[in-house]
């Protein structure tokens, strides 16, 4: 399935099911009545939208562009994004199409979405917002986000996210899930507390071995009370000083897609360790066994497996940190370029939790690789700039292999790597195609 | 015998009044883009309750994964238990229409 055929802006969501576009964008759901009955984040998104309240709100039909957005004459969009790739609405998730991934800092409006659930209703009063840690500690805590703004140091830091099934559309035979390609990742500058600071001041018991993340979205089933996710991360990894709690992206209260008001940043790890709408953290004194923890969710073969294998469950582990990887991010794929001119390609490349040391290109298939300068993390978890000046000698078709080096000398394979049943940890060397003319 | 016939004839009618009623998300028009065939209904009805069907599309499943699926919606996930006949005719059209490549 093309990119393009997934591209929708939000006026040929209109055009093709007006009444599923009300609710991907405004939250409407149609009732038997035929009228969309506007409330919660639908109203509040719509009045936004057109700049001001809708009195007779519950008199306007269902699948109808305002017309204060239908005079305009650019698209409007799904939360805000654009030139976003949409591989599922219902739950939402969102891919990033790699030359938007080209800014040092993803804008929100481009950030990949990764949802399991439902989006919660945003809350009126985000300060008021609860956090509860308990389990294995000293002082089960109640905190708002108004006292994790006041009580703990506030950081910013540029850390990469990456959805642990990015790449999946690799893998054969398909393995279950949103098929990413290569953009379910995003580089956000993300403001809050550290999450060592909060648990310390909860006092951890030395039966914590790990953290069980709690949040508010609903489950698909709509079943009240039942987690749409719920991981976790071993507690070392918690008190790293780069896990943050965090309530600000990009200089702006974090988004209500991206988990605002509170979220989980652990970078380095498969996002689903981010809990967004973070409620609760439980500290636990095993391995955490929430939905998403258990089974094949997230979850690697203990040992190689071939592409197919039925993997019994107790022949699985939790998936650790993410591998090295990288991206082109220009010029884009299938562009025209010209022989025997210099030109340069660039993008980004990250680690898990190591840091990139070198990073090649390669215009030949593999055959010879040219080094890219590579510029040093902001900070620890920050993804790395890279850049290349390359000829292509003759006019013709050519590939652009992107690969890089961790500061333990481990590469990014050219092919797939080990195939595993959910489709987890695919970071193959980045491809494009270029015409030189 | 006679009780599940009427479970699955309920099923049938529950479907055709989602979607005469505009369906949760108001997929109605063309059963969220699922391609016509046997099993459409049934497919629609019982899967875009708690998802899109865009889920759906983009897989490429062999009869045994989407088997697994099925049980894994049922297990881990909330889904109903479809009955038998049901799910047979479930299975069948998205192993037909997205099965291996």
């Amino acid at each position: 399935m093309s990119n393009q055929k997934l591209e929708r802006g939000l006026r040929e969501l209109y055009e093709q099911d007006p009444e599923r576009a009300d609710y991907l964008v405004f939250g409407r759901k149609t009732e038997t009545d035929r009228r969309g009955f506007l409330k919660g984040a639908g109203l509040t998104a719509m009045m936004l939208a057109v700049g001001g309240a809708i009195p007779f709100a519950r008199n306007m039909p269902s699948g109808l562009i305002p017309s204060a957005l239908a005079d305009t004459p650019e698209d409007f969009t799904l939360f805000g994004k654009t030139g976003i790739i949409i591989r599922n609405d219902r739950p939402v998730n969102l891919e990033t199409p790699p030359p938007l991934l080209d800014p040092d800092v993803t804008p929100i409006e481009n950030f990949f979405v990764r949802n399991n659930g439902g989006v919660p209703e945003p809350t009126a009063d985000p300060e008021a917002w609860t956090l509860t840690i308990d389990g294995e500690v000293d002082n089960p805590l109640e905190l708002t986000l108004a006292q994790l703004q006041s009580d703990f140091e506030t950081v910013t830091l540029r850390m990469h996210l990456e959805c642990g099934g990015n790449g999946r559309a690799g893998f054969n035979p398909s393995p279950r899930g949103n098929q990413w390609v290569i953009g379910a990742v995003g580089n956000g500058e993300w403001t809050g507390c550290r999450l060592r600071d909060v648990l310390q001041q909860a006092g951890l018991k030395s039966s914590a071995v790990y953290t069980g993340h709690y949040g508010a979205d609903p489950h698909l089933s709509g079943e009240p009370g039942r987690p749409a996710l719920s991981r976790g991360v071993p507690i070392d990894k918690a008190l790293e000083p780069h896990t943050l709690l965090v309530w600000s992206m990009n200089g702006e209260p974090l988004p209500l897609i991206h988990g605002g008001p509170l979220r989980i940043v652990a970078s380095g790890w498969p996002g689903s360790c981010s809990q967004k709408w973070l409620t609760r953290i439980w500290v636990r004194d095993q391995e955490h066994d929430g939905p998403g923890m258990t089974g094949l969710s997230y979850r690697m073969p203990r040992n190689p497996v071939p592409p197919g294998a039925e993997v019994p469950h107790e022949d699985m582990v939790v998936m650790g940190p993410m591998p090295v990887k990288s991206v082109i991010t220009f010029p884009d794929t299938l562009s025209d370029v010209r022989a025997d001119e210099a030109f340069e390609v660039r993008g980004h490349a990250w680690a898990g939790e190591h840091e990139v040391q070198a990073m090649h290109v390669s215009y030949d298939f593999g055959a010879t690789w040219v080094e890219a300068e590579l510029e040093p993390p902001s900070n620890r978890y920050d993804w790395q700039r890279w850049r290349a000046r390359i000829t292509l000698p003759t006019a013709g078709y050519y590939e652009i292999w992107a690969r890089a080096t961790d500061d333990t000398g481990v590469m990014q394979p050219a092919v797939v790597p080990g195939w595993n049943p959910r489709g987890y940890g695919n970071n193959s060397q980045h491809r494009i195609a270029l015409n030189a003319a | 015998m006679r009780g599940r016939t009427t479970l699955r004839t309920g099923l049938t009618w529950a479907c055709l009044g989602l979607m005469m009623a505009g369906g949760a998300s108001g997929q109605t028009s063309d059963f969220g883009g699922l391609p016509p065939g046997p099993g459409q209904l049934e497919t629609f009805g019982n899967c875009t309750a708690c998802h899109s069907t865009m889920i759906i599309t983009q897989q490429n499943f062999s009869r045994r994964t989407w088997d697994e699926v099925l049980t894994w919606m049922v297990e881990d996930q909330g889904m109903w238990e479809m009955p038998a006949e049901t799910r047979q005719i479930v299975l069948d059209y998205l192993v037909t229409h997205f099965g291996p490549e």
